[in-house]
């Protein structure tokens, strides 16, 4: 059926050519709504029946209006006589009804493509409208098989009406049997046979003589009627497979309409939960990405101007406190000026008495040298131990925290197992030197300065009784380094299952991660690349930030390294160089 | 002008003890007829007061042979001390009393520098695993302090019985080196009672009596967990070494020479320092309890403050840190 579509459409496109010239041709009297109130003639594009306007708004052809009666160097609205006032270049100068030009336009080439549209339909049902061989305005029904003629129903009944003629068998049109068609050389026959031979595929088709006596004798060959079945069957598969093909070409489209409209988002209708249609704003997946990172962004700033209120409240209160200690101490100093310049007053009024006076004073003069020299030690006293400095240095941490001072302190809890090397790290870094420690018991705790940063390194025994204790180290502990024996591999679970139980601590969660693996030096020690799949490292520690490092306490390798990583992650990008 | 003051101060005593400490030396000599070294002997009794104050002059003497005797051998002690007598021009005649306190006193002197030098070399010396002499001593510490149970092997969890960090107790000595182990086991030899009863008390540990009052006001849970944290006492083993750290600093800081010149007549050996290492076990356990420190996490602070109080003690010359040895140890004990 498709295919039958498909094959005509040439033929149908002709058809539809022809038509819409006729269309166009029949434009002015499909078009007659549109015509001047004055002269009853229909408005044209251009020329005398332009539609022009007047200033009452009424609207009046050209040719009419050149036709009206000036009146000075107006005119009147013929219609309510309001006054137009023309211009230097009279009827020309007014303005043209564009409004209705517009839809002048449009209704024509509305009308040609509808009476385009209509023939194309018209043209279609033609295909199988067969007029009528008694009267050419009646559409035949029936086909009389013995007149070989087309009837109408109403032809049909009237030629046919005598005795001999009613015994014609007619049938339905659709059940008109095909003409036999003759073979161009023997007239007299019809073509009955198809031959196969593959020469003669440019001219199968043959007769009973040709088959027997003519050219196509001895030729291989089929029977008409079961070799068009044949090809008509092939058609039909070759129509389905068509069919299913555009159908899953059309799905295809369809689809891709759909996520367009996804994607753009737009009015939908839906129908609520009373049944009522109604269009509603359907976002597309464009407007929800981008309101995504607009939310994201928005929580950004949000983030960012807390940071930021918060960090401005830290260096506020630091330069409160700073502004009240030092106000302080200008009171004391004011205070102090005024007992010594009593004291002066005091020593002066002795100078002047007579000599016994001097002497009773004396006690009460010493006594104020001593307190004068007790302020004067404890002013001394002061100004060694503070620095008068006006600057407030400002250091950031990369989660925008503001620390402010000449050192940023940073508190790092060094774990492990017993003898895994932890108190050799800390006292290396502390002091440079290597030393063979004692167990330790409890605790150590130093601080070590390594560029502006300021390290409380917690050392925690690492004797099995002592590990349970380690959580009171953890609060406010910024790192975690975890110190691993590299050449002691039977205790290397052991320290995997010590460290698998330290990420699962809540106080740590956030905390960076420095696994150290001590004693590179040690010939057969483990590579930080074995300790890193042996351990599953990157499993484990999946999602928070660490580093393993390869070290070696007794000459120091590596330690600063590690250190390098802790303050890369802990201060804010490019702050490192300030000190 | 403080500054200035301060280089004053400090030119003066210099001035002093290059040449008014002399003269000042130089007219008492003078007017009593007596050196220093003579004035020192018979206005002091002997022991540490007045071994401290014979190194001293002997060090800051001018005379060479005076400075140089304090490094003597212990063999060539006599023949200093007779060169000292005459160059001093002492007739040994008229003065017999001097010629032995001085020699004792320097043997005193060379013995503890002897002493400093055979701890170190201890210390120094690493636990060896090949070492079977090494290997006795520590089988024999585990078989002092626990007769009745037998060690399972040389590599055993067992050892943290006895308060060992790990399996093997080879790791712990890494510090103090043989030195740990040599304290250790005179520890629980000699002194095998209090070793036995610091041990007891490590690893029972005593729960702390909180009074009515006090339970009342924690709940549950925290009391549990104080409880627990308390378990967790000190380690025998570990605390040993730890105090051998201990008694070697003060041994090689030079405040050790108060105690063994007090104790040791002639030259102070072996035996003394580790005699000195079971009475700061015994008192740092005694310590230990007093403070009741709340875990084993206070261990530092409470070794800080100890240390502190024996340093204190050492000031006084008349001080000797002797230890108590039960009844049934004292025969072992060869003062």
């Amino acid at each position: 059926m498709a295919a039958a579509a498909g094959v005509n459409k040439p033929g149908a496109g002709g058809a539809m050519d022809s038509c819409v010239r006729h269309g166009r041709s029949a434009a002015g009297s499909a078009v007659k709504v549109l015509e001047c109130g004055v002269c009853e003639d229909v408005f044209s594009l251009q020329g005398d029946k332009v539609p022009r306007l007047l200033l009452c708004g009424h609207t009046v052809c050209h040719d009419c209006l050149t036709r009206l009666p000036l009146h000075g160097r107006a005119v009147r609205c013929p219609f309510d006589r309001q006054v137009t006032e023309l211009g230097d270049s009279g009827v020309w100068g007014l303005k043209k009804n564009f409004a209705l030009l517009e839809l002048l336009e449009r209704l024509q080439n509305g009308a040609s493509n509808q009476s385009g549209m209509s023939e194309d339909a018209l043209g279609g049902v033609g295909e199988r409208i067969v007029r009528c061989d008694e009267d050419e305005s009646h559409t035949a029904s029936v086909y009389c098989t013995v007149c070989a003629t087309h009837l109408c129903a109403g032809c049909s009944q009237l030629t046919h009406s005598t005795r001999t003629l009613a015994k014609h068998r007619r049938v339905p049109l659709a059940d008109k049997p095909h003409e036999k068609t003759l073979c161009p050389q023997h007239q007299v026959h019809a073509i009955e046979f198809v031959c196969l031979e593959d020469a003669c595929q440019p001219g199968p088709l043959m007769c009973c003589v040709c088959k027997e006596y003519g050219k196509h004798q001895g030729h291989k060959h089929a029977v008409l009627e079961t070799e068009a079945n044949q090809i008509r069957a092939s058609i039909l598969d070759m129509a389905h497979c068509i069919r299913t093909f555009t159908e899953e070409v059309s799905e295809y489209s369809r689809k891709l309409v759909g996520i367009v409209q996804q994607i753009e988002g737009g009015e939908q209708i839906v129908e609520d939960s009373f049944g009522m249609a109604h269009t509603e704003h359907v976002p597309g997946t464009a407007e929800s990405a981008r309101s995504c990172v607009r939310a994201y962004f928005a929580d950004l700033h949000e983030t960012l101007c807390r940071q930021e209120e918060m960090a401005l409240s830290v260096v506020d209160a630091h330069v409160r406190e700073r502004l009240i200690w030092l106000r302080q101490q200008q009171e004391d100093m004011t205070i102090l000026l005024s007992q010594v310049s009593t004291a002066c007053l005091h020593c002066e009024k002795t100078l002047q008495q007579d000599d016994c006076r001097v002497v009773l004073a004396k006690q009460e003069i010493t006594r104020l040298l001593e307190t004068l020299q007790k302020q004067q030690q404890q002013f001394t006293e002061l100004a060694d131990h503070i620095q008068l400095d006006a600057g407030i240095p400002v250091t950031f941490t990369k989660d925008n925290r503001v620390h402010i001072g000449p050192k940023m302190e940073i508190r790092v809890v060094t774990l492990g197992l017993d003898g895994a090397g932890k108190t050799t790290i800390l006292f290396k870094l502390k002091q440079d030197e290597f030393m063979q420690p004692i167990p330790t018991i409890g605790f150590n705790v130093e601080t070590v300065e390594y560029k502006n940063l300021k390290f409380t390194i917690w050392d925690v025994g690492g004797k099995h009784k002592l590990r349970p204790l380690w959580k009171h180290y953890y609060l406010n502990t910024q790192a975690v380094v975890f110190v691993i024996d590299s050449c002691h591999r039977d205790r290397l679970m052991e320290a995997h299952s010590e460290l698998a139980k330290l990420l699962t601590e809540k106080e740590l969660r956030d905390a960076l991660l420095l696994i150290f693996a001590n004693k590179q030096d040690v010939p057969g020690a483990l590579s930080v690349e074995e300790m890193t799949e042996l351990l599953s490292l990157h499993k484990l520690c999946c999602g928070r930030s660490w580093h393993i490092q390869g070290c070696d306490a007794r000459s120091g390798t590596g330690l600063h390294e590690g250190l390098d990583w802790l303050s890369r992650q802990l201060v804010a990008a490019g702050v490192l160089d300030v000190a | 002008m403080k500054h200035f003051l301060r280089v004053l101060a400090q030119f003066c005593v210099f001035l002093y003890c290059k040449f008014l400490w002399r003269t000042f030396k130089f007219v008492v000599r003078k007017v009593t007829g007596r050196c220093e070294l003579q004035r020192i002997c018979y206005n002091n009794k002997p022991g540490a007061r007045r071994t401290l104050k014979i190194e001293s002059s002997l060090k800051f003497s001018k005379s060479e042979l005076l400075q140089s005797a304090v490094n003597v051998h212990p063999d060539l002690v006599e023949k200093t001390i007779d060169s000292i007598m005459a160059l001093k021009k002492i007739n040994p005649d008229t003065n017999p009393q001097l010629g032995i306190s001085l020699q004792a006193s320097l043997l005193q002197i060379v013995g503890y520098r002897n002493l400093v030098v055979e701890v170190e070399k201890l210390r120094r010396e690493p636990y060896d695993c090949e070492n079977l002499e090494h290997e006795e001593m520590l089988l024999k510490l585990w078989k002092t302090l626990r007769p009745e149970s037998p060690l399972s092997g040389r590599i055993s969890k067992q050892w943290c019985e006895i308060g060992f960090q790990g399996n093997d107790p080879k790791t712990d000595f890494r510090g103090m080196g043989l030195l740990g182990l040599y304290n250790l086991l005179y520890f629980a030899e000699h002194d095998k009672a209090t070793a036995l009863q610091v041990l007891h008390d490590s690893l029972q540990p005593k729960h702390r009596t909180i009074s009515r009052g006090e339970t009342s006001n924690i709940s549950k849970i925290e009391w549990e967990k104080k409880k627990f944290d308390k378990a967790i006492g000190y380690s025998f083993a570990i605390v040993g070494i730890n105090i051998t750290d201990l008694a070697y600093s003060l041994l090689v800081s030079g405040a050790l020479k108060t105690h063994l010149y007090n104790v040791a007549p002639e030259m102070p050996s072996l035996v003394h320092f580790q005699q000195t290492f079971c009475y700061l076990m015994q008192e740092f356990h005694r310590f230990w309890i007093e403070e009741d420190p709340c875990d084993i996490m206070e261990f530092n602070r409470v070794r800080n403050r100890f240390h502190k109080k024996v340093l204190k003690q050492l000031k006084n010359p008349d001080m000797a840190l002797c230890p108590h040895f039960a009844a049934s140890d004292l025969h072992l004990v060869n003062l």
